[in-house]
């Protein structure tokens, strides 16, 4: 069950991080989780590579001390710091738009890998919808970088969320609806990403074949 | 179990009485309430613990008190904080789990004795239809102050060595149930008999004499006020016969306690040389 630390994409890191991290894997009670949560969260901040896998390194992270201590200090750290980037994420938009891009990636990431009982946590529903509708604000859809975003965490967890609020999905989707038909000055590339995410949702989370066809005929299989 | 608890119950008081001539207990400055049941201020009381184990049972006590996070946080509403709102949703869960198992444990005992129709058992949980606790947050304290014990060292090394199936009633530790009625006071008097047995579990660590370890436990257990108990569970029986079996019986096993130290899950103070977390 050994994965290779290859898999959760730390060679970003520096060197010396990159020995932490692999210590955290193996023996998290002899490092300091703090300073390893802080180390995986300020990269996730910056990278937008890593901010797409590293809820992976955390679910591990979080599994290994469960089995050998049976704490959670380092989620209970991860959760934590995740909670002051979304309270000041409004300044972090406005100063660096990669950085916002990268949190919500980051949330929306740990929503999906880190369960409790294997349901998502309760305590993250409600924010990463805050950021999902942040996204969809008219403002957001004229950046082509927070529209791909939206887009692709719907597609990975759209339907987590749903489940989890309905209601709340119903008012993401008609942010969308009308961005995609009264929003002027969008690109067609953004109307393009929207239309898709209109129909996935509709047809159940799931693409069917013909609109496939349409939207990703054109890339490389 | 009525008889039994109202002749108990008359024994509690002198037997409280008896203790507060002494001196409030080594356990007394562990507990949030009085005798009359209000809560103590907390440093009155404690001010009058001294005597020859004072120092040492303040590290001990240690082990023994629900050891506290970081400052006192309000169940009764939602933790502001996503790391608590996640340990909560997470303990609920646990628990909803375990009602689960314990309705269907119970149907199915039910059903069985109606096909046997024989008479009743000690552990027979099915007859005690009222006596179910499901008070969601006692529920939940109780969850936490068993996982408490369950996180450590000592608990671990136990369940590795006794099977639950080679437990002896009396001798080996039993977790309390958390799903049966008890009065807070007998809770957490079980919790704590419990974890004074799980003791015997404890790692071997240097410089402490093995010999001084067994006097302090058994000062310990000899100071307990067993009156404050008023539903004896089968599995506590009088503490004069038990308290020395399991130290005789674990007397190979145990080296060199650390009579200082509390059993509470610390970081291992070496890596393991076998890192095998897969």
């Amino acid at each position: 069950m050994e994965n290779s630390t290859d898999d959760y994409k730390i060679q970003s890191f520096d060197p010396d991080s990159q020995i932490l991290l692999k210590t955290a894997l193996k023996d998290p009670s002899s490092v300091n989780l703090e300073k390893v949560c802080s180390i995986i969260v300020d990269q996730s901040l910056k990278d937008v590579v890593f901010s797409k896998e590293a809820g992976r390194i955390c679910y591990t992270i979080v599994q290994a001390e469960a089995k050998q201590t049976g704490g959670n200090i380092f989620r209970k750290h991860l959760l934590n710091r995740l909670q002051q980037e979304f309270n000041k994420r409004e300044e972090t938009r406005t100063s660096s738009l990669q950085e916002w891009v990268c949190y919500v990636t980051f949330i929306c990431n740990i929503f999906d890998y880190l369960k409790v009982n294997n349901m998502p946590m309760v305590a993250l529903v409600h924010p990463v919808y805050d950021c999902l509708m942040r996204l969809a604000h008219p403002d957001a859809l004229t950046n082509e970088e927070e529209v791909d975003c939206l887009v692709l965490q719907l597609h990975r967890i759209g339907e987590q969320l749903e489940k989890a609020n309905g209601q709340r999905m119903d008012e993401l989707f008609f942010l969308l609806r009308d961005g995609f038909l009264l929003q002027e000055g969008l690109t067609s590339m953004t109307r393009l990403l929207l239309l898709e995410i209109l129909e996935f949702r509709a047809g159940g989370w799931v693409l069917s074949s013909t609109a496939h066809k349409y939207y990703y005929s054109e890339l490389a299989d | 179990m009525s008889h039994r608890s109202k002749g108990s119950r008359s024994d509690a008081h002198s037997l409280e009485t008896d203790h507060r001539s002494s001196g409030p207990s080594r356990w007394s400055h562990c507990r949030k309430r009085g005798i009359d049941g209000n809560l103590r201020a907390n440093s009155d009381d404690d001010a009058d613990d001294r005597g020859k184990g004072h120092a040492h049972s303040d590290s001990r006590h240690s082990s023994f008190t629900t050891p506290e996070s970081a400052g006192p946080v309000s169940r009764c509403g939602r933790p502001s904080d996503w790391g608590s709102q996640v340990e909560d949703e997470e303990m609920r869960r646990d628990l909803h789990r375990d009602t689960q198992r314990r309705r269907i444990l119970a149907a199915e005992v039910t059903h069985r004795e109606r096909k046997t129709s024989s008479g009743s058992s000690g552990s027979c949980d099915s007859r005690e239809g009222d006596n179910i606790e499901t008070d969601e947050a006692m529920l939940l304290r109780r969850q936490k102050q068993i996982n408490y014990g369950k996180n450590t060292l000592a608990y671990d090394r136990y369940i590795k060595e006794v099977p639950k199936h080679m437990r002896q009633p009396g001798v080996h530790p039993k977790t309390p149930n958390k799903f049966r009625k008890y009065s807070r006071r007998s809770w957490d008097q079980q919790i704590k008999l419990w974890k004074v047995k799980l003791h015997a579990w404890d790692p071997p660590a240097e410089g402490c004499q093995k010999g001084a370890q067994e006097a302090s436990l058994n000062d310990e257990l000899d100071e307990l006020d067993l009156g404050d108990i008023m539903d004896i569970e089968l599995d506590f029986p009088a503490l004069t016969e038990s308290q020395n079996a399991p130290l005789r019986v674990h007397n190979s096993s145990v080296q060199d306690q650390d009579c200082g130290g509390t059993p509470v899950k610390v970081q291992k103070t070496e890596p393991p040389e076998e890192a095998d977390m897969a």
